[in-house]
């Protein structure tokens, strides 16, 4: 209750300062599949802010700028097709429309499929709050030869109405103008009331009526008429948080509609909002009587065909990690070797002169920069899984992938929609993990949560990396593939073996739209790469840079240590190495690196490169010019863009010498052998989640508890593969 | 007679919807209401869900779920 009460005083505040420097609060709500993401990326592009809705986890993006002199704080509700209680992004779209009263809906509909969309728009002209409908795809209705009477729906609604193509970028200036208007017209703006139908509005009057008489006092502190639907329609979440001590009048109310329909409220309610739209929809959307077969229907026929749907999904995934990987991988050279290069030497140019201390020099070096160093190397993989991750999302394939799945995913007791967050897992675990928000069942929640860091992240992947282009140079990609089906088949596995402990019970429903196939434009791709990029950029800035100084001190204490072994990272990984000679790696070095990787598992790199790595300064060659340098930077840039191109079409490429491995790349070499490798990297793979996956698990379910359960699973769960790898392995004779 | 029990390319009017608390209420904030056409398009590779038509866009859902959905078989 307090919350609302301090909205209203804000309100009252906000209310007596100049309209024009009043920021105006626009809220953007629609359907899933409707175009709202791409809109408001070409809306509000890189000033994007994205976020997370308090107290829970659903994604929050809002935008600040200034549009005809005004500023315009843009809030994106999460994509929903109703405001019923029932699904988290649900509660959190109509929770914000309702306590937080934006100046302004935006409701982004899509024109193609405006029977389901305006069903949405039903509910949310309830609310009261001045709407502007954003009728988005409007030029591939157009092209379908749909004809739509704009002013009708305006006259019938009460609304404004712009035809919107986010992906075209037309009537985006309008919208805002149009929304600006409405927020500044001081009566008149908010939609017209919808007749409901006599036996409904009876219904409403007679609550109305008993709610004046009985709790004046909550009909201030809600809008109307949403008040008195939800609480006719005895939506549990409103019906908890008003509280009536008396509700007889609701049954008397209700007593006559029942009879008269025969159903239930829930039942009666959603036929009567859906027939608005269904009549709405005849008066103002005139279809050719010829109807092509679409271009979705052709697609599917291929793509969701009996015998080809699961090869072309296999294709589609083998496709999206080729792609990702070579296309980043030169640039991720390229960044290595100016951190390894440049950076280092400018560093101690700059340093040095100063008079700073060698530990000083050291720790630049080789605690930040070759820290920050070993992050950076891998923005480019993650953008570019990234933004293929979203291609596949933004083009509609994803739900195709649910579909085929689901049976699958279905078996092993999860949602054909726990793949989308396991898929997200591979870029990482993090985003994977709050993805499980779509899903609506708490329990598929926790089991998908708990498998998702089952999927080999980006951030394991600089320690494959690393260990392929030492053991497995020649098939490297094969090796990289192997390891994330290891950890596909090994979520199945236990999937299944939660389903018969932990989770037992019924599993859940799946239903699921199939949106027609559509090319997401370039833009908005880039855009929602960076959003996602920047935050795994962020993450692992913060953490990674701190934990690579941490480690540095480590290394580098008791003070004045000698050899790394006696440091006390090196101490801590001895007395745990033993624990690793049965599955192939008990050495202090190797523990010490998994010691660290549990704060990111990127970070095994780095600390390997600080223990194996040769003292900085050893090598005095010539050094070059500033200018030298730069020049290199550039050329080597450029090499890196005609080596990816070259190899995504697969043409010859000319034989790389191998000099510039590095001192860490020759010890590691000569530390491990292609089995112990293997083994390692299964290990890293699978052992406990990183801290900040962790972190994410307990906000996700407000109890340490199934942080533990993962935590625990799946470091046994490490181990046990690790020595069957290397034990089996050995056997098999391939080598100890 | 169950949309489950429909063949992709039959069509049907739903009677009645038999499930019941979120799942229904799912089901109808998705257009899935009594009187509505609906047309099978397809079944998933490995057997379930399938697809179907209704209100002018694509559903998929299980067969589990369709059974609780009575239709009459139209042409």
């Amino acid at each position: 209750m307090s919350t609302q009460l301090k909205y209203k005083e804000e309100e009252e505040t906000a209310g007596s300062a100049p309209a024009t420097a009043r920021t105006i609060t626009v809220a953007v709500a629609g359907n899933p599949n409707s175009g709202k993401s791409t809109l408001i990326n070409a809306i509000a592009g890189t000033r994007l802010h994205v976020g997370n809705w308090a107290g829970v986890t659903v994604e929050k993006k809002e935008a600040l700028f200034e549009f005809g002199g005004r500023k315009i704080r843009l809030v994106d509700l999460p994509g929903t097709y109703s405001l019923s209680p029932y699904s988290q992004e649900e509660i959190v779209a109509r929770d914000y429309l309702v306590h937080e009263r934006p100046d302004l809906i935006v409701n982004v509909v899509d024109a193609t499929n405006l029977e389901r969309n305006l069903y949405l728009t039903v509910q949310i002209m309830e609310l009261g709050i001045p709407v502007v409908m954003a009728l988005n795809i409007y030029d591939e209705a157009q092209e379908k030869g749909y004809r739509i009477d704009v002013k009708g729906i305006e006259e019938m609604l009460g609304i404004a109405v712009v035809p919107t193509s986010a992906t075209k970028k037309t009537g985006l200036d309008e919208l805002l103008s149009r929304a600006l208007a409405v927020a500044d017209s001081p009566t008149g703006s908010a939609p017209r009331k919808l007749n409901y139908g006599e036996d409904v509005e009876t219904a409403v009057d007679y609550v109305a009526e008993a709610l004046e008489r009985n709790y004046p006092s909550l009909l201030e502190r809600y809008p109307k008429r949403w008040l008195l639907l939800k609480i006719m329609e005895q939506d549990s979440q409103v019906l908890e948080k008003v509280n009536l001590a008396d509700q007889g009048f609701l049954d008397e109310a209700l007593h006559h509609l029942k009879r008269a329909h025969g159903e239930d409220i829930e039942s009666i309610m959603a036929d009567v909002r859906y027939s608005l739209a269904s009549g709405l929809t005849r008066e103002i959307l005139e279809k050719p009587e010829l109807r092509q077969t679409e271009l979705t229907e052709k697609i599917d026929r291929i793509v969701l065909n009996r015998f080809l749907g699961i090869p072309i999904f296999m294709l589609a995934m083998w496709l999206l990690f080729k792609l990702t990987f070579d296309l980043s991988a030169p640039y991720g050279d390229w960044l290595r070797a100016m951190t390894e290069g440049p950076f280092k030497r400018w560093a101690s140019a700059i340093l040095t002169p100063l008079g700073a201390p060698d530990w000083t020099v050291s720790l630049v070096n080789d605690g930040v920069i070759a820290g920050v160093g070993s992050v950076i190397v891998f923005v480019p993989v993650i953008f570019a899984m990234m933004f293929f991750i979203t291609f596949l999302e933004g083009s509609g394939y994803m739900a195709r992938a649910a579909f085929v799945m689901d049976r699958t995913m279905h078996s092993i007791g999860l949602h054909g929609k726990s793949f989308i967050p396991m898929l997200l897992g591979f870029g990482c675990n993090v985003p994977g993990i709050y993805a499980t928000r779509t899903l609506e069942n708490p329990k598929d929640k926790v089991l998908t949560a708990l498998l998702v860091p089952l999927m080999s992240c980006g951030a394991r992947l600089p320690v494959y990396v690393l260990f392929v282009g030492i053991f497995f140079p020649n098939n490297s990609g094969t090796v990289i593939w192997s390891l994330y089906i290891i950890g596909i088949l090994l979520a199945v596995f236990m999937g299944l073996i939660f389903k018969r402990t932990l989770f037992r019970g019924e599993a859940p429903m799946f239903i699921m739209e199939l949106p027609p196939y559509r090319m997401p434009s370039f833009s908005s791709l880039c855009v929602h790469t960076w959003e996602k990029g920047k935050h795994f950029l962020f993450k692992a800035g913060t953490y990674i840079f701190a934990v690579s100084v941490l480690v540095w001190f480590l290394l580098n204490l008791p003070w004045g240590v000698e050899h790394k072994r006696d440091s006390y990272l090196g101490q801590a990984g001895a007395a745990v190495a033993p624990i690793f000679q049965p599955v192939g790696f008990g050495t202090w070095e190797a523990a010490s690196s998994l010691i660290t990787g549990v704060i990111a598992k990127e970070i095994v790199v780095g600390t390997m490169g600080e223990i194996y790595a040769p003292k900085h300064g050893e090598e005095k060659k010539e050094i070059p010019t500033l200018k030298e340098d730069l020049k290199e930077i550039v050329t080597s840039f450029g090499e890196a863009s005609v080596k990816a191109m070259k190899t995504l079409l697969y043409l010859p490429q000319p034989e790389e010498k191998e000099e510039d491995q590095g001192g860490l790349k020759l010890a590691i070499g000569g530390a491990f052998t292609p089995l112990t490798a293997y083994a390692f990297m299964v290990f890293v793979l699978l052992y406990m989640p990183c801290v900040v996956a962790i972190a994410a698990m307990r906000q996700e379910f407000g109890t340490w508890k199934w942080a533990a359960v993962g935590l625990l699973y799946q470091t046994a769960l490490a181990w046990g593969a690790a020595l069957i790898v290397y034990q089996g392995g050995r056997l098999l004779g391939l080598g100890g | 007679m169950n949309l489950a029990k429909l063949k992709p390319g039959q069509k049907g009017r739903i009677t009645s919807i038999g499930s019941i608390g979120p799942l229904k209420r799912r089901l109808m904030d998705m257009g899935v209401l009594v009187g509505e056409d609906v047309k099978v398009l397809k079944v998933a590779p490995m057997g379930d869900p399938i697809e179907v038509s209704i209100k002018s866009y694509n559903l998929s859902l299980r067969k589990k779920e369709a059974e609780g959905i009575a239709v009459e078989v139209a042409g």
